[in-house]
């Protein structure tokens, strides 16, 4: 199966090889074994430039282009291949096509679908003479729904069988007859292992109701039947049990550990290959759960924004990255009075745990970090910088290099190829000193690990095949070739997917807690916290329209700094990383009604403080909408004048009974214009509430009392900043209507 | 100076970064320009996929375009590989008002990332062949690229493809007249330095 010539110049069938070899090892991923790996590099090495193509076939050629083949609602692309004469027995032939002398050839016809109708397609699942054509099934069932829907497509297969046994009668047919239908019922087996998930459709799902009444009717008893029936029970088990509690995730009480255990991950003394083991625990079990369809260009890349549940475990990969770098950004700035060498400190710490992660093969959480290094209000700390030791800053650089978009990413590209499946980290770059000696310390780890990618990187390449190949060919045939080109990169996401089981990590819930309660800072109060850390040099005068508030000249500026201290305890600090679906999901179950327990959890900070008041270089700039991290506010309102700000955390007050015992806080931009309603409405959008601001009440919580805001306060003037700037937000209490006690309103975001 | 193939070797590399948000069409058109017939072996991981020799105005380069399309969501590196650009294409659909809007974060970022008061970029308004569904106006349009002291351009990378080659070549024009250019090479390479000791 594994051949590696090719006929000089053809590539497209060099491809398809190489798709049928990484399908072929799909089916065979519980072992990333050594040889398994040589194949691979071997295999997939690239031509350092498309000029040199023909490198690769060095090869005795076994394949020729015989031409293009057209039947009624398809084309065929069809080869001459030489095979051996005498094969010694069926599957050992396919191992060891290059070791036996290719004296003895014969030469057979084999074509491939270029395109077709579905119907076409559907019947390409089963070759000419009825066998199972196993790379033709893995990719169409991969990508199938980018032309068809589930239901078609299953009708077309049921018909198709029913057509067949239709043929039984003409004896001459029987064989092929047969045999066709095996590999129909072969092919129906594959789709409910592999993608269950299409056959769920709740609450009736219909096509595996189909399914059934079919096994039912023309292989009652069989294996077939029994796996529907299996599969239907199950889902019926999650509707009725689970489903249910699903939205309603809780910790339970023993998992409300004490405060001082986040403790142990206060920058920068922090243990860094468990932080790098934890990192990739989480990373590992998103990728796991990533459905490589659903990254098909047509998926993602087209998707509209209601239909982002269609690519939801991408976007879940996606935000996850997105946290790890925000973390890095607010470690780093969170505390503007930190001595440089502290701070210096906090960056080597990050080095060390990314360096952890590149034992550790994982690419994604090592790309977030070196891209919240590489971030605008990190990078630009040029003193801080300067002050990392000369090893920490050599390591820095040999794994930024690694995410060089030089050369289409090719460092990436070449470093997932060779140590993909590998079982542990062996490459490296002959200039990496840190690198080297970093592997030549650790020698060869005991256990092997498994690789987690930057997804992103499949994600353009799906995008760009996407947009390069049209979906259909002449007569509207659908472009199967282009489903086959997705699936060498879907081919490559699974076999990283088997090979990620190889990780064999603890779970740390104290680590998770930590890493929900890191504060993330919006890119604006990103910046403004660095800029306050080290002012720009060259202020850029054009996003300065007024010149009069210098940073040496304050006319309107307020000097108390804030030393609000981040809670910490049993507060959970959770802020938003773009919607991080489930995490924020448990946390905003996880509230908690005290003002006394916030006060009390504010003055045993576990977390940075942040101390802000930060001066007017951004004068003029747009006012904070409360909306983190995106790129794009959703509605920004400016100020007028106000170049001063204050964050404030934000608690949202419910009689939620089961989220006794933690504090939620959201971290808001006050500015020095804004009134009661819309300090209200921020805190809302943070908190994710609906509904009217009026509705609301926001105190502020000081030591002995709350100190209500009136309806309509400048709030910034309004505070009382001797002390926390902690609030509460609450629905407001309608008068006439007595409330039952501790009756859980229960109004959720 | 003129030659009629490009030169071999020492040819200046101008980095060209495409921005805009998902769904406008970015990747159409850094496809359109590297793939001038659309061809069935596009093959997306090759080293060189968007590298092209390049003649304007009568002078050789490389252009090197990153194109980011599918990671836009990736909010966290953007501006790492911004940091990497000698010019930005900024591409909005002017079938989506959103897109149009958020080119002014993309100019903002890119100036704060390159710690500059103006840095070579092209505003360009995707997607004009779809004149029934389009939104967003050429006077809205001009206006947006006015503030933002940058050229505008229309393009469609639809069959027959509008004003894509144009597009990359303005920008290299762009980059090329723009002033301080050689200070900022400069600057970039001493900070490199400075975090190696």
């Amino acid at each position: 199966m594994l051949v590696r010539g090719c006929a000089g110049g053809e590539l497209r069938h060099s491809l398809a090889e190489r798709t049928k070899a990484l399908a072929a090892r799909c089916h065979a991923l519980r072992s990333p074994a050594r040889a398994d790996r040589a194949d691979r590099s071997a295999e997939r090495r690239r031509p350092r430039h498309r000029k040199s193509q023909t490198r690769w076939y060095v090869k005795q050629p076994t394949w020729r282009l015989w031409g293009e083949e057209r039947v009624d609602g398809a084309i065929y692309t069809v080869y001459l291949k030489k095979v051996r004469y005498h094969r010694p027995t069926r599957s050992a032939s396919s191992e060891s096509d290059d070791e036996i002398s290719h004296l003895e050839w014969e030469t057979v016809r084999v074509r491939f679908v270029k395109a077709g109708t579905v119907e076409r397609l559907v019947e390409a699942l089963a070759t000419d003479d009825g066998e199972l054509e196993s790379t033709y099934v893995n990719v169409f069932l991969a990508t199938y729904r980018s032309f068809a829907e589930c239901s078609r497509v299953l009708d077309l297969l049921l018909r198709r069988y029913e057509a067949l046994a239709a043929e039984d009668v003409v004896p001459s047919a029987v064989d092929t007859s047969q045999q066709h239908r095996k590999t129909l019922v072969a092919c129906l087996h594959v789709w409910l292992d592999t993608y269950p998930e299409d056959f769920r459709q709740p609450p009736h799902h219909p096509a595996l109701q189909q399914l059934l009444a079919f096994t039912q009717l023309h292989l009652p008893g069989s294996e077939l039947h029994s796996k529907v029936l299996q599969k239907l029970a199950v889902f019926s088990a999650e509707r009725n049990g689970l489903g249910v509690g699903g939205g309603n995730v809780c910790l339970a009480p023993g998992m409300r550990l004490p405060a001082h255990h986040t403790s142990t991950y206060r920058m920068p003394h922090v243990p860094h290959r468990h932080f790098a083991e934890q990192l990739t625990r989480m990373d590992m079990e998103l990728f796991k759960k990533l459905v490589p369809h659903q990254c098909l260009g047509a998926v993602w890349s087209r998707r509209d924004k209601d239909r982002s549940h269609d690519a939801a475990t991408v976007l879940a990969t996606v935000n996850q990255f997105n946290a790890v770098s925000f973390r890095v950004i607010s470690t780093v700035l969170v505390e503007p009075n930190l001595r440089p060498l502290e701070r210096a400190d906090i960056l080597a710490s990050w080095l060390d745990i990314a360096r952890e992660l590149r034992v550790l093969k994982n690419f994604s959480s090592l790309k977030a970090i070196i891209s919240g290094l590489q971030s605008n209000p990190v990078y630009r700390l040029r003193k801080t910088w300067a002050l990392l030791q000369k090893e920490k800053a050599e390591l820095y650089d040999e794994l930024a290099r690694i995410f060089s978009e030089d050369n289409n990413r090719w460092a990436q590209r070449e470093l997932l190829m060779r140590e993909g499946t590998a079982k542990f980290a062996d490459t490296v770059g002959e200039n990496d000193r840190q690198l080297q000696k970093l592997l030549h310390e650790r020698g060869s780890p005991g256990v092997s690990h498994g690789t987690i990618p930057y997804l992103g990187t499949f994600l353009t390449d799906l995008t760009m095949i996407d947009t390069a190949i049209p979906d259909t060919v002449a007569d509207g045939l659908i472009n199967f070739d282009k489903r086959r080109k997705e699936f060498e990169v879907l081919a490559q996401i699974k076999l990283l997917q088997g090979a990620a089981n190889a990780y064999h990590l603890p779970t740390d819930p104290m680590f998770d807690r930590w890493f929900d309660s890191v504060i993330v800072l919006d890119d604006r109060e990103a910046y403004q916290l660095s800029c306050q850390i080290e002012p720009p040099t060259n202020p850029p005068k054009d996003r300065r329209p007024k010149k009069i508030n210098d940073s040496n000249n304050q006319g309107h500026r307020k000097n108390d700094s804030i030393a609000s201290t981040s809670s910490s305890n049993s507060s959970q600090f959770y802020c938003e990383t773009d919607g991080a679906g489930n995490a924020w999901k448990r946390d905003s179950l996880e509230r908690r009604t005290s003002p006394t327990r916030l006060s009390h959890g504010s003055s045993s900070s576990s977390l940075p403080s942040l101390d802000v008041s930060l001066s007017s270089a951004n004068s003029g700039q747009k006012a904070a909408n409360g909306k983190a991290g995106g790129a794009s506010p959703a509605h920004t309102h400016t100020t007028r004048n106000g170049p001063d700000f204050y964050i404030i955390r934000v608690t949202y007050e419910s009689d939620c009974v089961e989220t006794e015992g933690v504090v939620l806080y959201k971290s808001i931009m006050l500015c020095n214009n804004e009134r009661t309603p819309q300090v209200i409405r921020n805190a809302m959008l943070k908190l994710n509430l609906d509904g009217d601001p009026d509705g609301y009440t926001l105190a502020q919580v000081l030591p002995d009392r709350e100190m209500l805001l009136p309806a309509n306060a400048n709030v910034y003037y309004a505070v009382n900043t001797a002390y926390n700037l902690n609030f509460i937000l609450r629905p407001r209490k309608p008068t006439p209507e007595p409330v039952a006690n501790g009756r859980p309103r229960n109004k959720r975001p | 100076m003129t030659r009629p193939g490009p030169p071999n070797e020492n040819l200046p590399t101008v980095k060209l970064v495409v921005v805009g948000d998902g769904g406008v069409g970015k990747s159409a058109i850094t496809i359109q320009f590297f793939q001038k017939l659309f061809v069935t072996d596009y093959d997306p991981t090759i080293e060189d996929s968007y590298i092209q020799h390049t003649e304007v105005d009568g002078q050789w380069c490389i252009l090197d375009v990153l194109d980011t399309a599918g990671q836009e969501e990736f909010s966290a590196m953007r501006e790492q590989y911004m940091r990497k650009g000698d010019g930005f294409l900024l591409v909005y659909s002017v079938t989506d008002k959103q897109s149009y809007e958020n080119i002014r974060h993309f100019h903002t970022q890119i100036l704060r990332v390159k710690d500059r008061e103006s840095y070579p970029m092209l505003v360009a308004a995707n997607k004009v062949d779809l004149v029934h569904v389009r939104v967003v106006s050429e006077e809205a349009g001009r206006e947006l690229a006015r503030q933002l002291g940058a050229p505008y351009i229309e393009t469609s990378a639809k069959e027959p493809p509008l004003n894509i080659d144009a597009a990359f070549h303005e920008l290299v024009r762009i980059i090329r007249n723009h002033p301080q250019q050689e200070e900022k090479q400069r600057r970039r390479r001493k900070l490199a330095g400075c975090t190696l000791l």
